[in-house]
This record gives structure tokens, sequence and C-alpha cells, in this order.
């Protein structure tokens, strides 16, 4: 079987206690039930950490766009206007549900439906740390990609369904821009389950280290070409500036989801926000070294014996370390998304076409070829150590 | 227990899909209802431990296949034009009329006969054992990939080149003659 | 519950809803539907077979392909249908008889 979060908490001392009691007391073998409860527990703190970390990108989205653009921001509500995000849900909450007299009811409905399960199906797989991942499924990152193109239809029948002429154009355009776009993104990604070694994240994750110098990113030159692939891929992906085709404020009023209002508008705005934290997430995970904190700070074995802590707390504080690892470096890269954003402008479709199909996706197989030839030549090792082992060797060493 | 809540729900999904795919009269929500269809195969992979088909199918259907015919249901007019066109047709063709229902339905039926007929013998030879245990599928296939099966791969890889060509020739709008 | 013979009812009713739709429809497009619908039906009845009579993965490699040939087979099918819209403006299988313009 996966691993999963439960897998963790089940070799903790607590949890067989509990198990037992209810086992006891309950007259049946309480394991499933127990299973059950605790992952159900686990995937609503998830997704609803997540909703609310999609809130707080649409309010760190406004305070880093007033902060390039030397204003304020929101600063009303709330220490530093922080509870903004909760202010324009109760909004959303309260604004009149509006349906278009033409529009096609039925997959009008199902449209936001569609992006935010495809979004939050996502997040069954993100690592965020080692034990606290809901679950190492064995094909993650395959699983990852096939989830998140539900995205794709969702916004295509979003454009559609509103029966007008703006929202069908950027409907059209997400959905080609997000299969398009699909193709390099998926060949940068198979170059790294090629140097990992699975399609699990956990074995990706795991065959790199806590610090920069044993990052995939930097562990060979094709690598390093590869997230940029990857990033440019997974902004368009995302529909973020300089690649917001679909929702060109200044073409199309507000693309795919001009009709839409209250929750259905919030839906979308929401899977939006989570699909960008979920593709820095992945690529974190890929590139970056996910979720390893340096010099093994987070192992249990140091935490125990080292320094002392009783078992159960340094299980924790060692899963905490390393979620606070993952959390930092993807919101970095989420600062570099909103930064993007607000400093390039935007493409032309042509211009979007041609950067996809004539530039990234030839230059991704390239370096699929030549990621796979690293591998083969130089058995996976990373350019770091083979500097130092010819340097070693030049110095006289044995 | 969880395993038939999954079989159940993605076999309900499936088959729904698949009789609301016939019975729907508007062809963009047909398409609509193929994708719930298609998601439920999905999971029917999966309650199989077909873990990476499972994918497959989620990654080339619902992101490939589905938005390909929505795409091309858009470009040939979607659902509201009724005019005729030069030959006398109907440009946006009805999605079938009683006639051809009573048609398919009939021939449905008699195919339903003969298959039936069919499983029933099958479904009786099979022998019950225990199932192997769940195991990851992913370097299995693999392998077998770039073993047994090479020459359907590298033969499926120049099918796929063909397609992608051959679609983007035949797509594309010719140069008007003059 | 889950037996062989519950993955054969399965994949029965989608090929005898994809045949049916394959027959009742006008529409090229729909007709495309009917024939994802029947290669869905073989799929499972592949993997069903491995999973249940054999125990190996030659069923899951004859699935594989199958759906390789259906992404080629829609992507052909769909640009075919769009090129047909382009010279006859219409999508009706009726109008389909001439093999050549």
């Amino acid at each position: 079987m996966n691993e999963t979060v439960v897998t963790f908490f089940s070799g903790s001392h607590p949890y067989q206690v509990v198990t037992e009691l209810l086992t006891r007391y309950l007259g049946f073998n309480a394991t499933g039930l127990l299973t059950v409860v605790t992952f159900f527990v686990a995937c609503f703190v998830i997704v609803n950490v997540m909703a609310l970390v999609g809130g707080l990108g649409t309010y760190a989205e406004r305070k880093i766009s007033a902060d390039m653009q030397m204003r304020q921001g929101p600063n009303r509500v709330g220490p530093f206007g922080i509870l903004q995000f909760l202010a324009d849900g109760v909004k959303m909450i309260m604004k009149e549900d509006i349906v278009p007299k033409d529009s096609d009811k039925m997959i009008f409905f199902i449209a936001p439906i569609l992006c935010m399960a495809g979004v939050f199906a996502t997040l069954a797989v993100l690592p965020f740390s080692s034990g606290f991942t809901l679950t190492h499924l064995n094909i993650g990152v395959f699983y990852l990609l096939g989830v998140s193109s539900v995205v794709g239809v969702g916004i295509f029948l979003g454009g559609y369904s509103s029966n007008s002429k703006w929202s069908m154009i950027g409907g059209m355009r997400g959905a080609s821009q997000i299969i398009s776009y699909e193709v390099p993104v998926t060949l940068s990604i198979i170059a790294m389950v090629l140097l990992g070694g699975g399609l699990n994240f956990k074995d990706i994750v795991g065959a790199q280290g806590g610090l920069p110098h044993q990052w995939f990113i930097f562990h060979n030159p094709f690598t390093v070409i590869s997230f940029i692939v990857f990033f440019i891929g997974a902004l368009a992906e995302t529909n973020r500036a300089p690649f917001d085709l679909p929702e060109a404020e200044s073409e199309l009023v507000s693309g795919y989801h001009t009709e839409f209002t209250g929750m259905r508008f919030a839906f979308f705005a929401l899977a939006e926000y989570v699909e960008v934290f979920v593709l820095c997430g992945v690529a974190v995970a890929l590139y970056l070294g996910g979720y390893q904190v340096p010099f093994e700070l987070s192992d249990t074995f140091l935490l125990h014996n080292k320094i002392g802590l009783p078992l159960g707390p340094a299980r924790i504080l060692g899963q905490l370390l390393e979620v606070g690892g993952f959390v930092s470096k993807t919101c970095a890269l989420y600062y570099v998304v909103i930064w993007i954003r607000w400093t390039l402008p935007r493409l032309r479709v042509d211009q979007l076409m041609t950067l996809c199909w004539k530039y990234l996706t030839p230059i991704a197989l390239i370096n699929l070829v030549g990621v796979a030839f690293w591998v083969y030549y130089f058995d996976g090792e990373s350019m770091w150590n083979l500097i130092f082992k010819s340097g070693a060797a030049a110095a006289g060493g044995h | 227990m969880f395993d038939n809540f999954l079989f159940i729900s993605s076999a309900a999904l499936t088959v729904c899909g698949a009789l609301a795919v016939v019975l729907s009269p508007n062809l963009m929500h047909a398409c609509t209802y193929l994708l719930t269809s298609l998601i439920g195969v999905s999971g029917l992979y999966v309650t199989l431990s077909a873990d990476f088909l499972a994918a497959t199918q989620l990654v080339v259907y619902v992101g490939g296949v589905v938005i390909l015919m929505l795409f091309a249901i858009m470009l040939t007019g979607g659902n509201d034009n009724k005019s005729v066109n030069k030959f006398g047709i109907e440009k946006i063709a009805p999605m079938g009329n009683i006639k051809t229902f009573t048609l398919a339905g009939l021939s449905a039926l008699l195919m339903a006969l003969v298959i039936s007929k069919i499983i029933v013998n099958v479904t009786k030879a099979v022998p019950k054992g225990e199932l192997p245990p769940f195991s990851s599928t992913v370097e299995k296939i693999g392998e077998l990939l770039i073993t047994d099966h090479v020459l359907a791969f590298e033969i499926s890889s120049v099918l796929l080149l063909g397609a992608l060509i051959g679609a983007a020739l035949i797509a594309r709008p010719r140069k008007i003659e003059s | 519950m889950i037996t062989l013979s519950s993955y054969l009812a399965i994949s029965f009713l989608l090929f005898v809803c994809g045949i049916a739709v394959m027959i009742a429809r006008k529409n090229i497009i729909a007709i495309l539907l009917g024939v994802e619908l029947i290669l869905n039906s073989c799929a499972i009845n592949f993997v069903a077979y491995t999973r249940f009579v054999n125990n190996n993965l030659d069923g899951h490699i004859m699935s594989l392909f199958i759906i390789i040939i259906a992404a080629a087979e829609a992507a052909v099918g769909l640009a075919i249908v769009i090129r047909f819209f382009q010279i006859r403006e219409s999508i009706h299988i009726d109008d389909a008889t001439q093999l050549l313009q």
C-alpha cells in the first residue's frame, strides 16, 4: 500500500492506545474506523488551510503589488489589513447570485465546481512533509498532472456556458493555453522523474538534500534550464501574467469568469490562487529540495537521541520543521510569481503559442535527452560531486 | 468496505454517464457526461489496481480528448444555430430522432442478447481464487514496454507522430485557389 | 461484489451505449463520442481479465495502447470533422456522401 498520513500517526504511541481503547469500548476492531476518521480530519484540515492560503494569496497579491507601485494596499481591516480577504469573502457570500438568462444552466453550475475539484484533488499528493502528506501515491506526479487538467475543462465550460463573446474567447484561450503548456511542463517533470527514480514525490524529494547544492535545480546544467521551462509553463498553466490571456482585463473584460458572480466567482478565484500555490509547491518538491531541512535537523534520531527530546514530540517537531521548510520555499516562489505578474507586460496570443511550441517544447525535449545522458554517463551524480572528485584527484587525494 | 464503495460509485458514474450520453439532446451536455463516464472508468481502473492506467486515463482523456471534442463542437457552431446549408441539410445535425433511436435501441438489444450469451459462459468458466494484493504497476509496465512490447511501443510513437502531423495538415485551411 | 462478472457487465453496458450513440445520432462529433465509449469498454475488459484471470500486466499494456490509439483517433477524426465543416458548412452525417467535393 501507499504510505499515508495515517501511516505516520499510527506509528505513535497515543494512536495505538486510542485504537485499543476504542476496540475495547466498541466491541469490534476499530483500526479501520480510526483510519477513516484520521484521514477525514487530515483532509478537512488541509483543505481548510489551503483555502485560507488562497485567501491570503489575494491579500499578498494586493499588498505586494501595492508595494511595487509605492501604494499602501489594503490597510483598514485588521492589523496591516490582513483580514481584508475575510471581508472580501463575506462580501462574496452576500452578493446576489446572477445567472444569465441565456446561459447553459447545468454547465454554468458545474464549471466552477470542476475548477475547484481539480485543484483541491491535487492536494492529496502535495508533499508538505514526509509524514504529513495525505498520501505518498506511487504515481504521485502523474496523478497530479492528470487531476489538474480537469481545471482546463472547467475553464472552457465556464467560458462556453456564460453565452458571452468575451467569456467564450477567454475560455477557448484558457483551454488551448493549458493544453499546450502541459507538453513542456510534463517533459521537464519527466526529466526530474528520471533523476529522482520514481513518480512518487517521496522518492523525488528523498533523492535531494537540504542544502542548495544537493537540490535538483543545481544538479547539472540541464536541470537549471528544466526549472526555467517548468516555471514558465506553470505560470501559463495557472493563467498568471504575463500569460493571463484568458482573463485579460483590458481586452476581454475578465475572460471566462466575466458572467460569474458571488460564490461562483469566488470558486474560480480561489481555485486560481490555490493552483498557483500547488504548482509552486510542485516546483519546490521537484527542484528545490522539497521538505528537506539542512543538516538533517528534522531527523527523529538526532532530535530524540542527541538533543534528548521525548520520542513523540521529537517526531512532531521534525515534521513541523519539514513543513516550515517546504512552506517557506513555496512562499518565496509565490512571491516571485506575483513579482513577475506586476512587472512584465502581457504576451499576444500568437506570441504565447510561438513561445510554447517553437521554443519551450524543443528545449524541454533536448533537456530530457540531456538529463538522460547525464544519468547514464555520470551515474546520476551531481556536478558538484564530480567537480569535487576531480579537484581531489588533481590535488593528489586518493 | 472502501473498495466496495469506490467500485460502486465509479461504476455508477460510468454507467450513468454513458446512459446520459445516449439520452442527452444537447451535444455539449453529452460531451460533459462523457467526461463523467471517463472519470468513472478511471475509478474502475483504480479498483482493478491499475494505478498507472488510471492516471493515464485522466491525463489523456480529461486533459486531451474531451477538450478536443469541446473545441470541435465550438468550431462547428455549438448547438443553437439552426440554419440550412447549401445542400439543404441542417448545418447542425440533430442529436437523432425517433426513427434513429428506435433503430439504435433494436440493434443495441440484439447486440446485448448476443454478447450476454457469450458473457454468461465466460463468467462460469472463470475460477474464483484469492486476488493478489495491491502492488505498484509502474515499474513493471515500464519494463514490459521496453522488453516484450518494444515494437508496439515504437510503432505507437510513429502512429502518434503521424496523427499529429496529419491532424495539423487536415485541419489547416487551404489557400484559396484563384 | 468486485468480481469479473460485474466488470464485464459494466463494460457491456458501455459498449451497448456506444453502439446506440453511433447508430442514433446524426452528428459526426456525437458519433465520435460513441466511439470513445466503445474503446473504453474494451479497455475495461482487458484490465479486468488480466486482473482476475492471468495475473500479469499484458492487459494493462493493451489498454495503454488502446488509450494511445483513441487519442490519435480523436485528433485525426476531429480534424477531419473541422475540415468537413469548412467545406460543407455542416456536420450532418447524411451530408458526407461524396468522396470528392
